[in-house]
């Protein structure tokens, strides 16, 4: 289709065609996702050779201070002047020395069992005391937290030699070394980035990396309730969860709640997405709509529903949910005006699937809604007056300004914002877990209800049945999903915002 | 012609006010009957009518009326959350400001690769990591400890820079060439230039990040455990209405919501601007 | 009468009332000291003590600055913490740093224990149904004086107790089940025997009874009513096993219960137990199955028209047959890795206790295991320990049950008073009796 062809199109055939495109490419996308990975690991093991070539020629090329720095962290600084840094790389090298001396090679050498020696009680004068044996969280955590220090000190270790060849290369070009004010300058203007970043980086590497690297390994892993320290030891054992999760036998029971749970976690996703969108902007657009007064309020009345913490109104809807909670009452109420008799108990949350998803999909609704009003009702405002301005004066209808202006604009605008809901409601753990429990509960599943959507599966998992090595597993094989959607759509919503850019 | 468009439009706005209004009825409801219900004096638990019959501030008198070692302590509660959010919000929207504007306004090597890190980690199911969490906090002598929570909240808060990033891109460059040619640091450009301009999304993100220690349930649940007396409300109020005490204690939890979201909303209301400001001009782009 | 029941009861705890449902150990249950019978084989039946509260104070070995965290139930916390201060008394010796009583529900303890164990409490309480997986991830420790324990409680909290020989809990009350209350106002108290007429009588008054049917806990009762009991775990120690039963008399009686919920639609319900105190003090409801816990609640509601008594019989081809309930046991067991372990096994010695378990008995109403204060006014006089103890008798104990028993159990329930179902469909009900076995019993 070409450009001119595609204008022609009305909104609606513009974004279904859009949208096929987004279908169709999907084979592509993921072929491109695994052609990307592939590529990304050739560059590493390209860096990681051309990393090892420029060690041996800076090698060969170094004076003696230079050279010992292989050895020895900032000898070559120190001995051109460049104090403050030799110091510094000195004392990592006897920090890291003392860590794995001290504490780290004591769990990292564990590392290949998680532990041999388990605990045991013992007798002491009638009382069982326990004698302490390998803990092989510890083990894990603790190797984990060696392998990344040990991976920074490395990096630290090459910025220093490649700082003592600078310096050398400089000393031979007879300029000095820059002083520590120069130095400090230069990190808020040139090196400001480094700056900006160290402190949320470390935290992120700490506090992000380090347990995501420790839940990666611990999928690989029978950490469970038979298998828990500090009582008994858990260990390796390879693809064991995934194979569970994947095992689609008659009977087997994980591999059925996986299958089936994945597919309701994406129709959930769908759902809730497109049921927010939609209605979202017809709220939103009705507030907006030019006329209509106290647009203030209206918007108001929608944002208290977000303002009030969610775990609250959600805890509410709960209560207001249950047999003979207030909706209930309301409709019992209501009958009786017309002349019912009987009470109305309705089992929003705990009878058939059906109902079950269906109340959480509205409650959903009424959970969603105002966000995207109020970010729709921004974008509104924001559409450039002149588009409409020009659309009057070639004496464009409302219903045409409509179709022609106010709709493509909202889709090319959200699309990307559709994305992340879309993935974000993949995740929404919040309305599943506080509204059904997961809820009503089956017998077909493992440890799962009807409504569980895979993040409170594994949110169960961990924290009612101990089941810590599936529910890493879980949260492995949903990140996977949660990558190949969005980078299908990364690379599409590009081609899509470069068609026809608005401003 | 023209005065029957009008009337149309007459009509059609009517419509819309009727619609507008049942939906507000509806939006707005559940949280009138929490707040009645929060009054009601009679009956311990669920009633079958809408509207309480006998009144009473008593609910609200006893959540602030805790003796010795109870196990409910809805003042204690509140301030330690209110605690956790002020030192969380400090440091998570110096971090979400730091890395946004970075990877908006500076140029060096790593950008683009850093950028796809934080959005591969962004992916990852945030229960996942919740346990090893728990025991690197304990490592680290942390566990049932308000600085735990506050380290929750706010070391991952550089991952979530997109929208300040989007934000931060609206920005002409040509203001930084302009101040670089006067001789101005990139420091300096930070603080003094795009800082002053950027007040919509400051906002945003110390109203965001003030929020999530109020909502949070999960985390701050795993790291308290029993130490009921350092919970915070959200904890608080949902062990409100466990088995264990929904019982007696089911009046004091709708009390207690109505007394959280009082601040919060008002808060809200009072940023709305910002935020819809914020969250259009970060999103748009971003 | 009653007191004839209750004098019976202490004599014959286990004799008949447990056979079938199996105990621990793979003990039949027709022989009393099987309990203590298999112990003596694992140990030398544990340390000495002085009474029935205290022990000498040399078992303390070398602590001292104890420090200690105790779990028991909100409910419970003021009057644990009147008893921790009586413990400190009754051992001037020692210095007690700080004993901390903190309100964990015995439900939610185990679950606590496993998440990490070593912040949890010393000394917890929690119910039966937990003890395997605590002993399965060996985060609690063996009761120190087994003998003691043993001779002073009743046989069958011993031995539900008991695995593999060991006992790691101290019994502390005999009373974590499920009963009938009622409205004596809609019920008279010579309708309680049988669930027709109870029934009948709500109708009548157009009010509802309530039966959990969607909740494993209570809807194993038809199940086990009907003869399907369980009897404790296969080797692999997570297969369910089951008593021999006759399907053609089990499927009967389901049909019999399916009957009754549709005869009585509109009045027999399926609702949480939270809402039955408030079903009776908004005058809806005529009667329920209830949990012990809730005791107080449903007093509160009714005031004097509260009637309390064990579960009523149903009609299966013209025999009355009396409904089996899933009944558990509370227990305080000491944390495997506890800093003061000798302090922490006196201190649970001392709280499940004789004198401990009386108070408890008096202040909150919880039925004591303790042989000796079984005997007391305080439960003999009472009505509502009389119907949980007559319900004892009629009930499997709820230990070693796997982790797949509950939602299958739901399942049937959930199936069995479907408006759907046909109760005269024989075929349809051995075919469910028959998918809710399979399903317990499967991998998991």
């Amino acid at each position: 289709m070409t450009y001119v062809e595609y204008k022609m199109l009305n909104p609606f055939q513009r974004f279904a065609y859009n949208f096929k495109r987004v279908l169709v490419s999907v084979p592509r996308a993921v072929g491109n996702f695994f052609k990307a990975i592939g590529k990304g690991i050739a560059k590493f093991f390209i860096g990681i050779v051309k990393g090892f070539k420029n060690y041996g020629v800076t090698f060969a090329k170094g004076d003696w201070a230079t050279k010992l720095s292989y050895l020895i962290f900032g000898a070559g600084d120190l001995h051109k002047g460049k104090y403050y840094k030799g110091i510094l790389f000195f004392l990592t090298e006897v920090l890291y020395i003392l860590y794995i001396t001290m504490f780290g090679w004591g769990y990292i050498s564990k590392f290949g069992t998680l532990g041999t020696v388990e605990t045991s009680m013992q007798k002491v004068n009638g009382i069982p005391k326990p004698v302490l044996g390998d803990n092989s969280m510890l083990i894990l955590l603790y190797s984990v937290l060696t392998i990344v220090v040990t991976v920074v000190v490395f990096a630290i270790y090459i910025a220093n030699i490649k700082d003592a060849y600078k310096h050398q290369v400089m000393k031979a070009n007879g300029e000095k070394p820059t002083s520590l004010r120069t130095d400090i300058k230069e990190f808020l203007d040139g090196k400001y980035h480094i700056t900006l970043l160290s402190f949320p980086v470390l935290m992120i590497c700490v506090f992000n990396i380090l347990p995501l690297l420790f839940m990666i390994l611990i999928a690989f892993t029978n950490y469970d309730k038979q298998h828990m320290p500090p009582g008994t030891l858990f260990t390796w054992v390879g693809m064991e969860n995934f194979k569970d999760l994947f095992n689609l036998v008659e009977g087997a029971k994980k591999g059925k709640t996986f299958v089936e749970l994945t597919g309701w976690t994406l129709l959930w996703a769908v759902l809730a997405t497109f049921t927010n969108y939609i209605l979202g902007m017809i709220v939103a657009l009705m507030i907006n709509k030019k006329g209509i007064k106290f647009k203030g309020l209206w918007r108001t009345l929608f944002v208290i529903a977000i303002a009030v913490p969610q775990f609250v109104s959600l805890l509410l809807m709960n209560q207001m949910l249950q047999v003979n909670g207030a909706i209930n009452v309301l409709l019992t109420q209501i009958s009786h005006m017309f002349g019912g008799t009987e009470t109305i108990e309705i089992q929003f949350l705990n009878s058939t699937t059906l109902m079950a998803r269906a109340t959480v999909v509205i409650v959903n609704i009424w959970v969603g809604i105002p966000y995207t009003i109020l970010s729709m009702s921004g974008i509104l405002m924001n559409i450039p007056e002149d588009l409409y301005e020009s659309a009057r004066i070639d004496g464009a209808s409302p219903v045409k300004t409509f179709t022609a202006i106010t709709l493509p604009y909202m889709i090319f605008v959200t699309t990307p914002q559709l994305i992340t809901t879309f993935v974000g409601n993949i995740n929404n753990f919040n309305v599943i877990y506080l509204l059904t429990g997961g809820g009503p509960s089956t017998e077909q599943y493992y440890q799962a209800g009807r409504t569980d959507i895979l993040v409170t599966w594994l949110f169960k998992l961990s924290m009612d049945t101990q089941d810590y090595g599936l529910a890493a597993a879980i949260g492995i094989l949903v990140f996977i999903v949660c990558a190949t959607i969005s980078l299908i759509v990364y690379n599409n919503s590009k081609s899509m915002k470069d068609e026809e850019a608005f401003s | 012609m023209i005065k029957s468009y009008k009337f149309r439009r007459r009509i059609a706005n009517f419509f819309i006010y009727i619609l507008l209004a049942i939906l507000g009825i509806i939006w707005i409801s559940p949280f009138v009957y929490l707040v009645l219900h929060s009054f009601r004096q009679e009956s311990m638990t669920t009633v079958p009518y809408l509207i309480p019959h006998e009144w009473t501030l008593n609910n609200y008198i006893e959540l602030f009326n805790v003796s010795g070692s109870s196990s409910i302590n809805f003042p204690r509660w509140f301030l330690n959350t209110l605690v956790v959010a002020i030192f969380s919000c400090m440091i998570s929207t110096i971090s979400v400001l730091a890395v946004s504007y970075t990877f908006s306004r500076l140029r060096f090597g790593a950008r683009k690769k850093l950028m796809n890190v934080a959005m591969i980690l962004g992916m990852f199911p945030g229960f996942m990591t919740m346990i090893a969490i728990y025991y690197l906090l304990k490592a680290m002598g942390l566990n049932q400890n308000l600085i735990a929570l506050v380290i929750c909240y706010s070391s991952g808060a550089g991952l979530g820079f997109q929208i300040s990033k989007g934000f931060f891109d609206t920005i002409p460059r040509a203001l930084d060439e302009a101040a670089t040619i006067d001789g101005a640091t990139k420091n300096q450009i930070f603080w003094r230039i795009i800082l002053p301009m950027s007040k919509p999304i400051v906002v945003y993100t110390v109203l965001t990040s003030f929020i999530g220690p109020w909502c949070d349930f999960i985390l701050a649940k795993i790291i308290m455990g029993d130490k009921r007396e350092l919970y915070t409300v959200a904890i608080g109020l949902q062990s409100m209405v466990s088995a264990e005490f929904i019982n007696s204690y089911y009046k004091q939890f709708l009390a207690g919501s109505v007394l959280v979201a009082i601040p919060i909303t008002t808060l809200f209301l009072i940023m709305q601007r910002y935020y819809v400001e914020g969250v259009t001009a970060g999103g748009v782009k971003g | 009468m009653k007191k004839i029941i209750a004098v019976l009861m202490a004599g014959m705890m286990t004799a008949s009332v447990f056979a079938g449902c199996g105990g621990s150990g793979g003990s039949s249950g027709s022989s009393g000291s099987s309990a203590s019978d298999t112990q003596s084989s694992a140990d030398d039946g544990g340390a000495q003590v002085k009474d029935a509260n205290l022990v000498d104070v040399s078992m303390f070995g070398e602590e001292d600055n104890i420090s200690l965290k105790v779990w028991c139930a909100h409910k419970a916390t003021g009057l644990v913490e009147k008893q921790i201060e009586e413990f400190k008394k009754a051992y001037p010796e020692k210095k007690f740093e700080n004993i901390e009583v903190v309100a964990v529900g015995e439900g939610d303890a185990g679950t606590q224990m496993l998440n990490d164990a070593s912040t949890a409490a010393d000394v917890f309480s929690f119910a039966s149904d937990q003890l395997n997986k605590l002993v399965g991830a060996k985060v609690i420790a063996p009761v120190a004086f087994t003998k003691a324990v043993t001779e002073m409680n009743a046989e069958t909290t011993v031995e539900a107790g008991t695995l593999d020989g060991t006992l790691y809990a101290y019994p502390q009350t005999n009373d974590n089940g499920y009963y009938l209350v009622y409205d004596k106002s809609v019920v008279s108290e010579d309708k309680t025997g049988k669930l027709e007429d109870i029934l009948a009588a709500c109708k009548d008054a157009g009010k509802k009874f309530i039966f959990d049917s969607g909740n494993g806990f209570y809807s194993c009762t038809y199940a086990f009513t009907a003869g399907v009991k369980i009897n404790g775990l296969e080797k692999d120690g997570v297969t369910q096993k089951f008593t021999e039963y006759d399907e053609e008399e089990a499927v009967k009686t389901l049909q019999a219960f399916s009957k009754l919920m549709h005869d009585y639609s509109g009045t027999y319900t399926s609702l949480d137990v939270a809402q039955i105190a408030s079903g009776f003090s908004t005058g809806t409801l005529g009667a329920g199955i209830d949990g012990s816990w809730n005791t107080a609640a449903d007093k509160d509601a009714l005031k004097d028209n509260f009637g309390a008594a064990k579960l009523p019989t149903i009609n299966v081809d013209g025999t009355d047959k009396q409904l089996v309930s899933l009944f558990g046991y509370k227990y305080i067991g000491v944390n495997a890795a506890s800093k003061f372990p000798a302090s922490a096994q006196i201190l649970a010695y001392y709280l499940a206790g004789e004198t401990c378990q009386q108070q408890r008995a008096e202040e909150l109403g919880w039925g004591p295991s303790n042989k000796n204060v079984q005997q007391m006014d305080v439960v003999t006089k009472s009505d509502i320990q009389q119907a949980i103890k007559a319900q004892s008798e009629n009930a499997c104990v709820q230990v070693n049950i796997a982790t797949t028993f509950w939602d299958p159990m739901a399942n049937l329930g959930n199936k069995l008073i479907a408006d759907k179902t046909d109760p005269s469909d024989a075929d349809y009900f051995k075919k469910l009796l028959q998918e809710t076995i399979a399903n317990i019993r499967d991998e998991g």
